[in-house]
């Protein structure tokens, strides 16, 4: 069905991006694409659909043919019914105004006739359970919704292959078995299904045929439970350290008390109340929508809570007055970066609150081995190198307390890993953390302390090994079972995969 | 509303704009005012318009202030009430016609589908990009750069606008290839809704536009 003969690519200002790859795609395959950010997996991705050579122009070797046909000779609009593409970022994918008019975007592009573009509409509702969304403006959905609308935007122009890029980047545990299960039931129906991703545990257990791409090559090609041990390096399951010991007192640093939060006529926070102490590493975990990011926009005074109080060191939090003491890095590191060399960037927070201290600076610098990076521009670099100077830029300015929002969304294996040696270092150092995060693995390495929050509530606070094991925490579908998204596997996974590694 | 066929609003739409445009004697502009009024009323769309008129307070406050000081406190006034009445029909008509309404309304009227295209990709942008302007302002605030509506903080524009720019040219990049990967640019496109002005509704364009030519005819003090 698919077939790539020695396949040789670049873009137009880049080195060789694959290399050497020869790779056949047979009808009903269900195959995942695994590597680390950068890998070119992604830009496999492309080259099934035409987008390169068409689309991003750049040297192209060798050949892909879909269904006998060169992709080559054959523009990226008639190849929609053949292949079709799911990106990463839903929000760029939906672009209609109803959910409705998504699905039908691209049958009116085939000028389908309206008789036939309404049966399409009513099968593909039906087949993902669409149907109570088709008025809903796309912006207004969940993540897992968002993607499965996505899915939905292209399965209408019924493709014999499907591709999906990181369909479960930035979804929780709920959401990610949606759209799993959607994908099991179309490959059942008979559908070929490319998966490109980064984390092994979410494509285990489906029988699946699994290509692992690394610095531009095929290193391993094979059932997916053998990928993590066959390429170690590629870091597939992470390896975490052990987690740093940490030297707490009982003073609390930040104190929420019966906070609740109000937008519009939606309760996002309902009577929260919790204590942060000083030298503790606390992880927030809890679904996407529990009101984590809002919860933790209150410790800075970027929200004014609706009712109740957040304290730091025993004083009222003040609107734009935090910034020296809580130090808060967002998800998405480009939010922030404006200056054109990283020390500058660095430099800025500190400067501005005058506290440039040229000896932390240089211990910030070894500490995220960032000494080669401060004369680059942080626009060039790779998404792990922008993800810790986004980090280390909020801690030049020394805060007493750093938050950091859902770090592990969109890092690879490695990154993962990195990033819990830094959260180590720091807890050992006697830095006071919290993490929000639904990353429950990557929070059960780092924190030694949950909160758990469900529904705008904090449903339990404990250490990860017992809530884990709550029943009634489960049963609430505040936290996943290790029985989700084939994590169940996953641990014995891990020993492999670090044992090779 | 949406008894009327999307080119009927459009063009109502933009006959009011053209109304507010015309109008210069503060009663016109008052009676305008009135008018609007009860259009939100009828549309129950009162709560947003004054969610969305609060926005952009600021902006009044300015014009008054710049036209009081370089022409008279009574061209601030009008200049002012008719900026409130243009965006009042501005968010009448974005209210009552969706984006791919607006799009078909266009392709109908023999606009290319591609500008249509556009035009309404604009719109449904943007709210997105009111998200990512926020996550900006959230970002550089917890690390000390003050961005709220302010002259001292005039110099911190930077942080807003240079992350803004990035993130909208990476957006737009996404955007093309999503379209392109679901057959954007195929000749012979259909369109699934059908659409048909009927008579009444021609007779509503007519009024309102006759009504037009006589606002013109009243604020030339009679003569054409």
């Amino acid at each position: 069905m698919i077939q790539v003969q020695d396949l040789r690519y670049r873009y137009p200002d880049t080195g060789w991006v694959l290399e050497g790859v020869n790779l056949v795609v047979n009808r009903g395959e269900y195959l995942a694409i695994l590597g680390a950010n950068g890998s070119g997996k992604s830009t496999l991705a492309y080259l099934l659909n035409g987008l390169i050579p068409h689309f991003f122009g750049g040297t192209l070797e060798g050949a892909v043919f879909v269904d006998g046909i060169n992709t080559r000779d054959c523009p990226v609009s008639d190849l929609v019914t053949r292949v079709g593409l799911v990106l990463q970022n839903a929000d760029a994918q939906l672009f209609s105004s109803t959910v409705e008019q998504e699905i039908v975007f691209g049958l009116e592009s085939l000028g389908m006739p309206r008789k036939d573009i309404e049966r399409r509409l009513g099968e593909i509702t039906e087949a993902l359970h669409l149907e109570h969304l088709l008025a809903r403006s796309p912006m207004t959905l969940s993540g897992g919704e968002k993607r499965l609308v996505a899915i939905g935007s292209v399965l209408s122009l019924d493709p014999s292959v499907l591709v999906l890029d990181e369909p479960y980047a930035d979804l929780d545990w709920e959401a990610t078995a949606r759209v799993r299960r959607s994908l099991k039931d179309l490959h059942v129906d008979g559908k070929t299904l490319v998966v490109v991703e980064q984390r092994l545990e979410r494509v285990l257990g489906e029988g699946v045929r699994c290509l692992v791409v690394g610095h531009g090559r095929i290193r391993f090609d094979g059932p997916s439970k053998e990928a993590a041990g066959a390429s170690p390096g590629e870091r597939l399951v992470p390896c975490y350290p052990e987690r740093g010991r940490q030297d707490q007192s009982a003073e609390p640093l930040l104190a929420v008390r019966d906070l609740s939060y109000r937008i519009g006529q939606q309760q996002v926070l309902k009577g929260v109340t919790l204590d942060i102490r000083v030298g503790e590493t606390v992880a927030l975990v809890g679904r996407n929508g529990s009101g984590k990011t809002t919860l933790i926009k209150h410790f800075n005074g970027l929200l004014r809570p609706t009712a109740g109080t957040v304290t730091f060191q025993g004083r009222k939090v003040r609107p734009r007055h935090m910034a020296a003491q809580v130090g808060l890095s967002f998800q998405n590191p480009n939010d922030q970066f404006f200056r054109y060399r990283v020390r500058d960037e660095l430099e800025e927070g500190p400067r501005r609150l005058g506290k440039l201290e040229p000896d932390w600076f240089q211990e910030i610098c070894d500490l995220f081995d960032l000494h080669g990076l401060l004369d680059r521009s942080p626009y060039r670099l790779s998404e792990g190198e922008k993800k810790r100077i986004a980090v280390a830029s909020i801690l030049t300015v020394r805060p007493p307390l750093l938050v950091l929002d859902e770090p592990t969304v969109g890092q690879d294996g490695r990154l993962r890993e990195a990033l819990a040696v830094l959260l180590t270092k720091l807890t050992e150092r006697g830095c006071t953390t919290v993490i929000a995060t639904h990353d429950l693995e990557f929070a059960q390495a780092v924190a030694e302390r949950w909160i758990v929050l469900h529904d705008g509530r904090v449903v339990a606070d404990g250490s990860p090994e017992e809530l884990r094991r709550d029943e009634r925490v489960l049963r609430l579908g505040a936290l996943g079972r290790l029985t989700d998204n084939g994590l169940a596997i996953a641990p014995a996974l891990h020993e492999e995969g670090c044992d090779a590694a | 509303m949406t008894l009327l066929d999307p080119r009927t609003r459009l063009a109502l739409g933009i006959m009011g704009i053209a109304a507010v445009m015309i109008a210069a004697d503060p009663a016109t502009l008052v009676v305008e005012f009135g008018a609007i009024l009860v259009s939100l009323h009828l549309l129950n769309l009162g709560r947003p318009w004054v969610h969305s008129l609060r926005l952009s307070v600021p902006m009044f406050v300015l014009v008054f202030l710049v036209a009081t000081v370089s022409l008279s406190p009574g061209d601030a006034t009008v200049l002012s009430l008719r900026l409130i009445n243009l965006l009042s029909v501005s968010f009448l008509l974005f209210h009552a016609i969706s984006a791919e309404e607006m799009g078909d309304a266009l392709r109908k009227l023999g606009v290319p589908y591609e500008l249509a295209f556009i035009l309404t990709t604009a719109m449904r942008y943007v709210p997105l990009i009111g998200q990512k302007i926020r996550s900006i302002i959230d970002a550089q605030t917890s690390r000390g750069i003050d961005l709220t509506l302010r002259l001292k903080n005039l110099g911190n524009l930077a942080a807003l606008l240079m992350p803004l720019l990035v993130q909208s040219f990476l957006l737009s990049e996404h955007l093309a290839i999503a379209m392109e990967s679901r057959g954007f640019g195929r000749k012979g496109r259909s369109m699934r809704r059908e659409y048909r002005l009927r008579i009444w509704e021609y007779g509503l364009m007519a009024g309102a536009f006759c009504l037009l030519l006589a606002l013109a005819w009243w604020e030339r003090g009679g003569s054409m």
